[in-house]
C-alpha cells in the first residue's frame, strides 16, 4: 500500500460536498424549523414546537397527512403486485416477453411531467378519450348490463356505471372524491414496470429444482407451487421492492403540482408539495422545514425498517 | 397438462398482457395522436390517431398580417411549428442538455478519485469516510431543497445555471457504486502501475476510469434520465427566466401560458421532450434497464 498522501486530495472534495450539500442543510432545516424564518426578512424569531403543534392540530397538514399515506396505501400494494404478476407472467410465456417488459417499462423512463400532461388529457372531461370510451360503453347492450349488475336483476341506475351514463361520466381530476384516486393511478402506472424489472431479476434467482422438489411433496397446482417456492424465495425482492416503492410514493410531487396543485379541497395535499408550497410559494420556510423534518423522519424509518428486514434474511428457506 | 389447457392458460395469459399493455400505451398514443391532429379534430374526438391531416389555416398567424399562403399548412406542421415558435423549446432542449452533461461530469470528477481511495487506499479515518458515504444515501433531495434554496437565494444564485447543477454535484451513489466496483479490480494490476512509475493520480485516470467504463455506463445512464426528467429541483431554483428553464419546467411554462386551444403544439412540446430518452431507451435496452434499476440500490 502507498505511504502517499494522495488520498487526501482524492475525498477532500467529496467530503467537502457532502457535508456543505447535504449534512449541513439536514441541520439548517431542522434548526429552522423552530423559527418563523422567511426570505427579505431581516431577522426571525424562534417559536419553539408552535410549527410542530400547527402540524398536528391545524386541519390542513392532518389532511396533509392523510393525502400523503393515502397516496401511498393506493400506490405501493397494486404497483407491487402489479410489478410481480407482471414479472411472473412474463416469465412464463414463451414468446413476446422481451415487447411486454419493454413496454412495461416505458414509463419508468418517460419525463412524468409529460406524461402527466398526457394523462390529463386522456381524462380530460371535454376532450379526453377515458370519458368517450366509458360514455360509448354506456350504449353497448351486454356491457352496460354487465358493469350495472342489471343482468343479476338490480336497478343500473343504482350502480356507479348506471348513474355516470345517466348523468356526467366523472371529472376526475376535478372532483375531490377522485382526484387521489386519478393521482395514484398514474403513479402505478408509472411505477409498476420498475418493479416488475426487480421481480424478474428476483425470479432467476429461484433454482429450479425447487419446484420439481415441490412437485415430488405434492404441490399439484401453479398456486401451490407459487406458495410453496416463488413466493418464499421472492423474500428479499419483497422488501426490496416495498421500501423502494413505499419511499418513493411518499416524494411524489410532480404529478401533483402539475394537475390539481394539491386540491381540490387539499385531497391530494401530499407531503413534498406542502413543502413547497410553505416554504417556497409562500415564503414561510420555518413551516416548510418543519414538514420537512417530519418527511425525513418518515422516510428514514421507512429505510431503518428495511434494513432490520434485510438483517433478519428474510429467507424462509 | 394437455395440450388444450396448457395452450388456453397461454392465451389467457397473453390475454392479460395485452391488456395491460394497451393501458400503458394509452398516454403515449394520446400524445402522439394530439401532436398530430388539427384543433378542430381534437376537440371533437375524431380522425383517428393521424387525423385526416386537411390543410388548415392558422388565425393568429393571420392576424400578424402574414400571406394567407404561409399561414396555411397541414395539422402536424402547425403542432410542431407552433411548439418551437411559441415556445423556446430549442433553449429548454440545449438547457438540458448542458444540465444533464455538467450534472453527470462533476459528478464523476469528484466520485471517481473518491471511490478509489475508498476502495484501494489505505488510510486512516477510511472507515469514518465510508461510513459519511452510507449515511448520506440515507438523506432524500427533498429534505435538503429548503435549505439549499435558501443558501442559494442568499448567494444570488437563484436562476442560474449553477443553481440548477450546485445540489447535483456530489453523487454520493456514484461514489457508493464505483468503490463497489473497484473493489473488484485486482490489486496487482495497480501495483504493475506504481511499478512503471506512475502517479496516483494518473492510475485513477488512466488506469481505473478505462477499467470502470461498464459500470460508469450505467451510471451516466441512472444520472442523465434522472435529471433530464427532475422537475422538483429547477421548479424551486428556477423563477420566470425561461432561458435557463429545463424541458419539464418548460413545458409547464407552456401549459400555463396555453390558452384552452393548443392542444396539439403542447403534446407536440411534450413528444419532443420524451423522445430522446425514449428512443435511446428502445436502441439499448438492456443497458437502460440496468442503469436505472441501479436507483433500486439507493
Amino acid at each position: 500500500m502507498s505511504s502517499s498522501r494522495a488520498h487526501i486530495a482524492f475525498i477532500a472534495p467529496a467530503v467537502i460536498l457532502m457535508t456543505a450539500i447535504l449534512i449541513v442543510p439536514v441541520f439548517v432545516a431542522a434548526l429552522l424549523s423552530f423559527t418563523d424564518y422567511s426570505l427579505g426578512n431581516s431577522s426571525f424569531n424562534w417559536v419553539g414546537w408552535e410549527n410542530y403543534q400547527d402540524l398536528l392540530n391545524r386541519s390542513s397538514y392532518r389532511k396533509m397527512f392523510s393525502a400523503s399515506l393515502t397516496y401511498m396505501i393506493i400506490v405501493v400494494p397494486f404497483s407491487v403486485l402489479l410489478g410481480l404478476g407482471a414479472a411472473l407472467l412474463i416469465s412464463s410465456i414463451k414468446f413476446g416477453g422481451e415487447l411486454y417488459k419493454t413496454i412495461f417499462f416505458l414509463p419508468v423512463m418517460a419525463t412524468l411531467l409529460a406524461m402527466a400532461f398526457a394523462w390529463e388529457f386522456t381524462l380530460d372531461p371535454i376532450v379526453g378519450l377515458a370519458n368517450k370510451v366509458l360514455k360509448n360503453g354506456c350504449d353497448i347492450n351486454w356491457l352496460y348490463s354487465f358493469l350495472t349488475g342489471s343482468w343479476l336483476g338490480q336497478d343500473p341506475g343504482l350502480s356507479w356505471y348506471g348513474a355516470s351514463c345517466d348523468g356526467n361520466m366523472p371529472n376526475w381530476l376535478g372532483n375531490k372524491n377522485y382526484a387521489m384516486g386519478t393521482i395514484a393511478f398514474i403513479g402505478i402506472w408509472q411505477a409498476f414496470g420498475f418493479n416488475m424489472v426487480l421481480y424478474l431479476a428476483g425470479l432467476t434467482g429461484v433454482p429450479r429444482e425447487y419446484y420439481s422438489a415441490a412437485a415430488i411433496d405434492g404441490a399439484d397446482s401453479a398456486w401451490e407451487r407459487f406458495k410453496l417456492v416463488t413466493w418464499p424465495m421472492l423474500g428479499p425482492t419483497h422488501v426490496f421492492v416495498v421500501t423502494i416503492t413505499s419511499i418513493r410514493s411518499f416524494q411524489v410531487f410532480d404529478t401533483v403540482e402539475a394537475l390539481t396543485r394539491g386540491g381540490p379541497s387539499k385531497s391530494t395535499y401530499v407531503m413534498v408539495y406542502a413543502m413547497f408550497e410553505k416554504g417556497i410559494k409562500q415564503n414561510l420556510l420555518g413551516m416548510g422545514s418543519a414538514i420537512t423534518i417530519v418527511f425525513l423522519a418518515f422516510v428514514l424509518i421507512l429505510t431503518i425498517t428495511q434494513v432490520y428486514f434485510v438483517n433478519k434474511k428474510v429467507h424462509y428457506s | 397438462m394437455t395440450n388444450i389447457t396448457s395452450w388456453f392458460s397461454d392465451f389467457f395469459k397473453h390475454a392479460v398482457l395485452l391488456l395491460g399493455a394497451f393501458i400503458v400505451i394509452v398516454p403515449f398514443y394520446l400524445m402522439l395522436s394530439f401532436s398530430l391532429k388539427s384543433p378542430a379534430e381534437i376537440q371533437s374526438i375524431s380522425g383517428g390517431f393521424l387525423g385526416s391531416q386537411k390543410m388548415m389555416t392558422d388565425n393568429r398567424c393571420i392576424k400578424e398580417g402574414k400571406p394567407r399562403a404561409s399561414c396555411t399548412m397541414r395539422p402536424f406542421v402547425y403542432n410542431y411549428t407552433a411548439a418551437f415558435n411559441e415556445a423556446p423549446l430549442l433553449r429548454y432542449l440545449f438547457n438540458g442538455l448542458i444540465v444533464t452533461l455538467s450534472i453527470f461530469v462533476i459528478q464523476v470528477l469528484i466520485a471517481l478519485p473518491c471511490a478509489y481511495a475508498l476502495a484501494k487506499l489505505k488510510f486512516w479515518g477510511r472507515d469514518v469516510v465510508f461510513g459519511l458515504v452510507i449515511f448520506c444515501l440515507l438523506i432524500p433531495v427533498h429534505a435538503i431543497a429548503l435549505p439549499l434554496y435558501i443558501i442559494l437565494a442568499k448567494a444570488g444564485l437563484t436562476n442560474t445555471y449553477a443553481a440548477l447543477v450546485i445540489p447535483w454535484t456530489i453523487s454520493v451513489f456514484g461514489i457508493f457504486l464505483m468503490r463497489q466496483f473497484f473493489k473488484t479490480v485486482p490489486d496487482e494490476l495497480i501495483d504493475a502501475a506504481r511499478m512503471d512509475g506512475m502517479t496516483e493520480f494518473s492510475i485513477v485516470w488512466k488506469v481505473m476510469l478505462p477499467t470502470a467504463i461498464p459500470a460508469l455506463l450505467a451510471f451516466a445512464i441512472f444520472s442523465v434520465v434522472a435529471h433530464w426528467n427532475d422537475y422538483y429541483w429547477p421548479r424551486i431554483v428556477i423563477t420566470g427566466d425561461r432561458d435557463l428553464m429545463t424541458p419539464p419546467l418548460g413545458l409547464r411554462m407552456f401549459k400555463s401560458d396555453m390558452d384552452g386551444n393548443e392542444y396539439g403544439p403542447m403534446m407536440a412540446a411534450a413528444t419532443i421532450i420524451v423522445a430522446p430518452l425514449v428512443v435511446a431507451f428502445l436502441l439499448a435496452q438492456r443497458k437502460f434497464i440496468e442503469g436505472i434499476t441501479l436507483t433500486g440500490f439507493k
